[in-house]
This record gives structure tokens, C-alpha cells and sequence, in this order.
């Protein structure tokens, strides 16, 4: 995240917040199929984080806990964290929330960290133990953070097992082996 | 020192872990008369038939394929030592120390001289029991962990190696949430800069 031109960085200020504008604000629409030119103060609608997050730091929204974060996810996340898909709900589901939980509602700093410790346990054991094809049914459930978990564990356990394995240590140059072949 | 084979996650890959664990010393009982050798990494020699010599385990290797020398495997390679480590890694929780390569110089053994490891098919099983039981102690251990210290004591190369990739990205996810729980920032709405994970105040981990 520290990187300026990350791209996970970039796409988690994308997703939507719902807000409610605090002042009217002249010259812009929300919405087409209103008629008028200008947003009254009170107006809720969806804006992307990062644009939320300006208007937010000059007191002209506030932010509402969106979709992802609400009590029905909570409930499913209390009752068993491991098996929540949190990649439909949102793909960037721990960055988002650090990202929010200051704007909007601190304890969601409790949630992510509670859903990470018992989702992290489940990652481990899969990461390590299952075969590729088995886990792709349990790859549909991860954020992306915790794929990249997935995939750096499986990646270094596939080329431990590689070595282990062996083979020839040294390759056979592909003309050594054409020249054998008139003489035979 | 960083890994040349992946180059924004500067990670070893298996190969470059047993190349490091080629300057392991080994000892040798060569079959010829040599001077001493000298090289950067020290001088080695001279040869004497059958003295035993010190030499890194790569000129072991390479004077080995040559036919000049015999290998004599160290120590803790014994199927005596091995079944004992063995025993005493399955009943503790602790890992048992072995020789930080241990993985390796075993594998570059077996593979390159087989003849002068006696039992060697006993030495490998062994071996491979004693990377099963330590490597589930790793899992366990990994299962435990959170933004609090960690020490583990005796972990050998490849197995940090294994997990490290893996237990970087989760110590930093544990790290983060952690931190925004205990501190959950109050300046970012003073501050006009929307990106301010640099100035935030760092906080030591503390073991809870």
C-alpha cells in the first residue's frame, strides 16, 4: 500500500460508499432524471471512496457504513468467519475497512481483525495441504489479500517440493542428443 | 544479501538456498596429492591419500564426480543420531537442532555420493520423517502466531524458506489490524493529505 502506483491500492479507493450530503452544492447532479441542477442538503446517493474521502475532510458528506460492513455480514462473520464470502461482498474487504473505519465507524477495526484471525487459520491449512484442483471451490471466497496469502504459500511449497524431487541436475543440450542419432 | 529469481519479493528459490548451503564444510578423504588450494573463500589443502581434509561441500562435490575423493558423512548424518533427533522432535515441541542446511547437504549427499553414506535408504527415510514432523510443527506454530514476537529456535533454511513468503504478508495483515485498532487515527481528518500511512505514529509491538 505504501506504493503510489499500486494498483490494489488504486482499486480499493473505487469502491462505492453510501453518503448523505450535509450542504447543498450548486452546479452538479447526482442524478440524470432529476430535474434540477443542484444537490439538496439530506440527498443520499453512492459515491467511490476516494471522492467520499475529499468531500468527507470539507464536511460535505457523511459517510454511511456501506453494504459490505453491515449487520448481516457482521452476524454471518460472528458465526463463522471462515466460511463468509467476503470476495463478492467486496474483493478488498481488509483494505477497505481500514481505510473506513475512521470515517464512518471505528469498530470496524474489531471486525477485520476478528474476521482475519479466523480466516488466516484457514488459509494456513489449505495453503499447505490441498491439492490445487480441490481448492479452487474454497479460492472463490477469498479477498484478494488473502489470495495472494494462498498463492505465495502454495508457489513456495510447490518449488520446495520441486527440488525435493529433483531430477536431472543437469540439462541435456538438445544438439548433444541429435548426434547420436545418425551414427545409430 | 536478496534472492535473484523473483525480484520485487526478494525470495529465495530452493536452488539458490542449496547453493548457499554448498559453502557448508564437509570432510573428505581424497585419493591424490595436491597442493593447497587457495580461493576466496579461504585456502584449503593440501592433499594428502587418505588424510582426511576440510573442504566446502561444492570441491567436495567436484572432486567427488572426478573419482579423487570420498565423502565422509558428518555427524549428525548417522542413522544412530538421526533416529534419535527423530524421537526427540515427535515427543517436544521445540525443533530439535539440526545443522542449519541440514535439507540440503543431505539431498546434495545423496545425490552425489550415495556409495559412502552407509544406510543410505534408512539415512533418507529418516530424514524425510524427521522434515514431516518438523514442518507440521511449523504449521502448528504458524497457526498460533499473531502481531506479538515470535521465536522459534532451531528452524532450519528451507523451512523458513517455505513459509516466508506466506508469513510476511500475514505478520504485516496481522500488524495492520492490530494497529488500527489500537490507534484508530483521529488526525487523518485534520490532515489534508488523503494518504497518510508514512506519518501515522508508529507503535512498537507488544506482546500480549
Amino acid at each position: 500500500m505504501a506504493n503510489y502506483y499500486d494498483i490494489d491500492g488504486i482499486l480499493v479507493e473505487e469502491e462505492f460508499v453510501p453518503v448523505v450530503f450535509q450542504k447543498a452544492i450548486n452546479g452538479v447532479k447526482i442524478d440524470e432524471s432529476t430535474e434540477k441542477g443542484y444537490v439538496e442538503q439530506g440527498s443520499k446517493t453512492e459515491l467511490p471512496f476516494w471522492l467520499a474521502q475529499e468531500l468527507h475532510m470539507r464536511q460535505a458528506v457523511s459517510i454511511r457504513v456501506p453494504a459490505c460492513f453491515n449487520q448481516k455480514t457482521r452476524l454471518e462473520i460472528q458465526a463463522d468467519a471462515a466460511c463468509v464470502d467476503l470476495r463478492s461482498r467486496c474483493p478488498y474487504f481488509y483494505e477497505f475497512g481500514c481505510k473506513l473505519a475512521p470515517l464512518c465507524d471505528k469498530s470496524i477495526g474489531l471486525l477485520l481483525s476478528y474476521a482475519f484471525r479466523i480466516r488466516y487459520k484457514e488459509v494456513l491449512h489449505k495453503a499447505h495441504t490441498t491439492a490445487f484442483a480441490a481448492a479452487s471451490k474454497f479460492l472463490m471466497l477469498l479477498t484478494k489479500e488473502e489470495t495472494y496469502m494462498y498463492e505465495a504459500a502454495q508457489s513456495s511449497m510447490a518449488a520446495f517440493k520441486k527440488w525435493r524431487m529433483g531430477g536431472p541436475r543437469l540439462q541435456r543440450a538438445s544438439i548433444l542428443g541429435r548426434k547420436r542419432k545418425p551414427a545409430e | 544479501m536478496a534472492g535473484q529469481s523473483d525480484l520485487n519479493m526478494s525470495l529465495f528459490s530452493p536452488e539458490e538456498i542449496e547453493f548457499m548451503a554448498e559453502d557448508e564444510l564437509v570432510e573428505i578423504v581424497p585419493n591424490l596429492r595436491m597442493d593447497s588450494l587457495n580461493f576466496i573463500c579461504g585456502d584449503y589443502g593440501p592433499f594428502h591419500p587418505q588424510l582426511a581434509a576440510q573442504v566446502p561441500l561444492w570441491l567436495a562435490v567436484a572432486l567427488k564426480k572426478r573419482g579423487k575423493c570420498t565423502i565422509r558423512p558428518p555427524q549428525w548424518m548417522s542413522t544412530e543420531s538421526l533416529a534419535q533427533v527423530l524421537e526427540l522432535e515427535r515427543d517436544s515441541h521445540a525443533f530439535q537442532p539440526l545443522p542449519f542446511h541440514y535439507l540440503e547437504i543431505s539431498r546434495l549427499l545423496f545425490d552425489h555420493a550415495r556409495e559412502d553414506i552407509p544406510d543410505m535408504y534408512m539415512v533418507r527415510s529418516l530424514i524425510e520423517d524427521i522434515r514431516d514432523v518438523r514442518f507440521h510443527k511449523v504449521e502448528t506454530n504458524l497457526e498460533k502466531f499473531t502481531a506479538s514476537t515470535v521465536t522459534w529456535k532451531n528452524m532450519s533454511a528451507m523451512e523458513v524458506n517455505i513459509i516466508r513468503a506466506f508469513a510476511g504478508r500475514a505478520l504485516q495483515a496481522f500488524y495492520k489490524h492490530d494497529n488500527e485498532q489500537q490507534a484508530p487515527d483521529t488526525d487523518r481528518m485534520l490532515d489534508k493529505q488523503p494518504q497518510i500511512p508514512a506519518d501515522r505514529p508508529k507503535h512498537n509491538l507488544k506482546p500480549r
